[in-house]
């Protein structure tokens, strides 16, 4: 049906799923805003930037995976592993090299463990052959187990100032830094995506493993890669949400598996591959970032907030089966 | 006589194929177990690991069959969760309707308890098989929703004040010193390797799961048999919940929650093939019995709970590692 309409731009039909995001965010600010007006307050609005920024990393780390018809389970993990490996090398270095350096070699750190972890999911999918789902599903449980081994189970405190600072607090021109860096990304990713071969043969991989083949390019090594990518965005996230907490927390991404890849898929990524652009993850953090902070500010019950965003994944999912039912 | 020598090393080979290195496996550490801790083969401890085999075995037999008609049930772990609190909260409902045979209240309490959780696996079902939703999105919105509702229903605590009858007879029974849960695993383990080996409905649960549409285009009704299989996994979840819960002795909200994951474990450690169209009851059986053996050895050698994770994950990847290098081998012989 899609593609009859497409002869007609402008067509409200064909338009209309491009829409359908944005007002849906519109909405529901408006909704909560109409309940409790704090939903529109200054401090409110910038809380939404942040926190949708926070989660727009891992919800990016997940559509570069999906586009291939792939999976990442193990982004949470990924997340809270980088926030305790960061966490202790910042605190361990403070002493003796002061809190620039300390800082600098944490972030580094983080960046460079996500990336590794990021290597291990690729090396299994893309040259061991094995299903992501089973292997992201055991990196998940090695990362995690990892992460608790090596902390002890505890939060690691006392992490500097500084490092809060520069993550979380600071702003540019009014606008939060996570919200700076997760713009930055974007585009970054955005341009990956569409612009430079290897964005284009992840999108082939989804559509057709073999075309993918076929079409001569070294398909292990771009599939590879986007796992890689994948880390490296969880790893982010993993950096900025240690700054917001001020702690190395070895639980920090445990709820985020599940939420990542609803929010990839409400914004418009297909689980059959092939399809997401950048719009996926920013309109899917936004959209849960806003109904779970409009939630809680109408003191909806803790236990009840899975369940709205489990009926909203559920619906988003069926809207994904009718959108592709043609394909 | 080397065609015959020929004939009998491929018959071998086909044999060893069929059954795969898990026995062997199973065998060696439970024999490496048993030189070094031989607490191992206490019988009370051996009872234990059979128990835990048996519950995660039964839930496991629900995973498989809905990775064989080209599935997934993530919300399996919530399902026993919900049964859990909605079994709990119907006993004590149905004794304070002042029923006067206990054993009445704790029948009709476990069957009211099932309801729930078989209505989540109809919704799955419903959204799999008629929706045509990915059965990973659906099943995860079920586990979120049914979660939500077990824990908004208890308020975080646990429902307590179940009679005697359901902690101590169920929960805690046994009959030839073996629990009844393991006398449940076997039979249900048996309904369905009859199921799967002996019936036409096995065959057509392997048929949808191989080619869909070629089962579609053969005249099978595939939506039904998809369907069937997340109601009959949600209802094999409800059973272990109940025994759980008599388990535990309260309804409790958290029950479960590492089940999902241990129960794909166990099928993906299991042979059963995530593409769908494989999987075998018995091989389900020793992979539950190998990774209770697993878990049970890694606490009677004091092994750190923290590395356990760490220990289960490495055992899947290598299972499947195995498992993939063989088929490319015998796809590139065949």
């Amino acid at each position: 049906m899609a593609d009859q309409t497409q002869s007609t731009p402008l067509d409200l039909r064909a338009i209309a799923p491009h829409l359908l995001l944005p007002l849906a965010i519109i909405g529901v600010v408006v909704f909560f805003a109409a309940l409790q007006p704090a939903m529109i307050s200054g401090g409110n609005v910038v809380n939404i930037m942040k926190q949708s920024s926070l989660f727009f990393f891992v919800a990016a780390a997940q559509l570069v995976v999906i586009i291939t018809r792939g999976f990442d389970l193990s982004v949470g993990a990924n997340v809270s592993l980088v926030s305790v490996v960061s966490s202790m090398v910042m605190t361990s270095l403070l002493p003796g090299l002061g809190v620039e350096i300390g800082v600098f070699a944490g972030v580094c750190t983080g960046l460079a463990i996500g990336a590794a972890l990021g290597a291990i999911n690729g090396v299994l999918v893309a040259y061991a052959r094995i299903n992501p789902f089973v292997v992201t599903l055991a990196t998940m449980s090695i990362f995690t187990g990892i992460a608790t081994t090596i902390s002890g189970g505890f939060p690691i405190f006392n992490l500097p100032e500084g490092f809060s600072f520069a993550l979380n607090q600071m702003t540019v021109l009014l606008l939060p830094i996570p919200l700076i860096i997760a713009g930055a990304v974007a585009w970054g990713l955005h341009v990956m995506l569409t612009r430079t071969v290897h964005g284009r043969v992840l999108y082939v991989l989804g559509d057709s493993n073999e075309v993918a083949h076929v079409g001569g390019r070294r398909v292990r090594e771009h599939l590879f890669f986007a796992y890689v990518t994948s880390g490296i965005l969880a790893a982010i996230a993993g950096l900025l949400m240690t700054a917001q907490t001020g702690s190395g927390e070895p639980n920090l991404g445990t709820s985020l598996v599940l939420s990542s890849i609803a929010a990839a898929v409400i914004g418009g990524a297909s689980l059959r591959g092939g399809t997401g652009t950048i719009s996926a993850p920013i309109y899917g953090a936004l959209l849960i970032t806003c109904l779970s902070i409009g939630m809680n500010l109408q003191q909806i019950n803790g236990s009840l907030q899975p369940v709205v965003i489990g009926a909203i994944l559920i619906f988003g999912a069926a809207l994904d089966a009718y959108r592709t039912r043609g394909r | 006589m080397p065609a015959q020598t020929i004939q009998n090393t491929a018959r071998r080979n086909r044999i060893m194929a069929s059954i795969g290195i898990l026995p062997v496996v199973l065998i060696v550490t439970c024999g490496l177990l048993a030189l070094y801790e031989p607490r191992f083969l206490r019988s009370s401890n051996l009872i234990n690991v059979l128990r835990n085999a048996s519950f995660l075995s039964i839930i496991s037999a629900g995973q498989m069959l809905v990775i064989i008609v080209g599935g997934f049930d993530i919300s399996v772990g919530a399902i026993v969760a919900l049964t859990s609190v909605s079994s709990a909260l119907s006993i004590v409902w149905l004794a304070d309707l002042g029923i006067e045979s206990v054993a009445m209240i704790v029948a009709l309490g476990c069957l009211l308890g099932l309801v729930p959780g078989i209505l989540v696996g109809l919704a799955n079902g419903f959204f799999v098989s008629v929706m045509k939703i990915s059965p990973f999105m659906v099943t995860i919105g079920t586990m979120t929703i049914a979660a939500g509702i077990a824990g908004y229903v208890t308020g975080g605590t646990p429902i307590y004040d179940l009679p005697d009858l359901f902690t101590r007879e169920i929960g805690r029974g046994s009959l030839f010193r073996l629990p009844y849960v393991v006398y449940a695993a076997a039979v249900v383990l048996g309904l369905l390797w009859y199921m799967q080996t002996q019936t036409r409905l096995g065959r057509y649960f392997y048929a949808v799961g191989g080619n869909e549409k070629a089962a579609r285009l053969s005249g099978l009704n595939t939506r039904k048999y998809i369907w069937a299989a997340y109601v009959l996994s949600a209802l094999l979840a409800g059973i272990v919940g109940l025994f759980l819960t008599a388990r535990v002795g309260s309804g409790e909200a958290t029950l479960g929650s590492n089940l999902m994951l241990e129960s794909i474990s166990v099928a993906v450690i299991g042979g059963v093939a995530l593409k769908g169209g494989v999987g075998r009851i018995p091989m389900v059986a020793l992979s539950a019995l190998f990774l209770s053996v697993l878990s049970n050895g890694m606490s009677l050698i004091r092994i750190d709970s923290k590395y356990h994770i760490i220990i289960i994950g490495i055992v899947i990847v290598i299972a499947v590692a195995a498992e993939s290098y063989r088929e490319s081998r015998r796809a590139g012989h065949g």
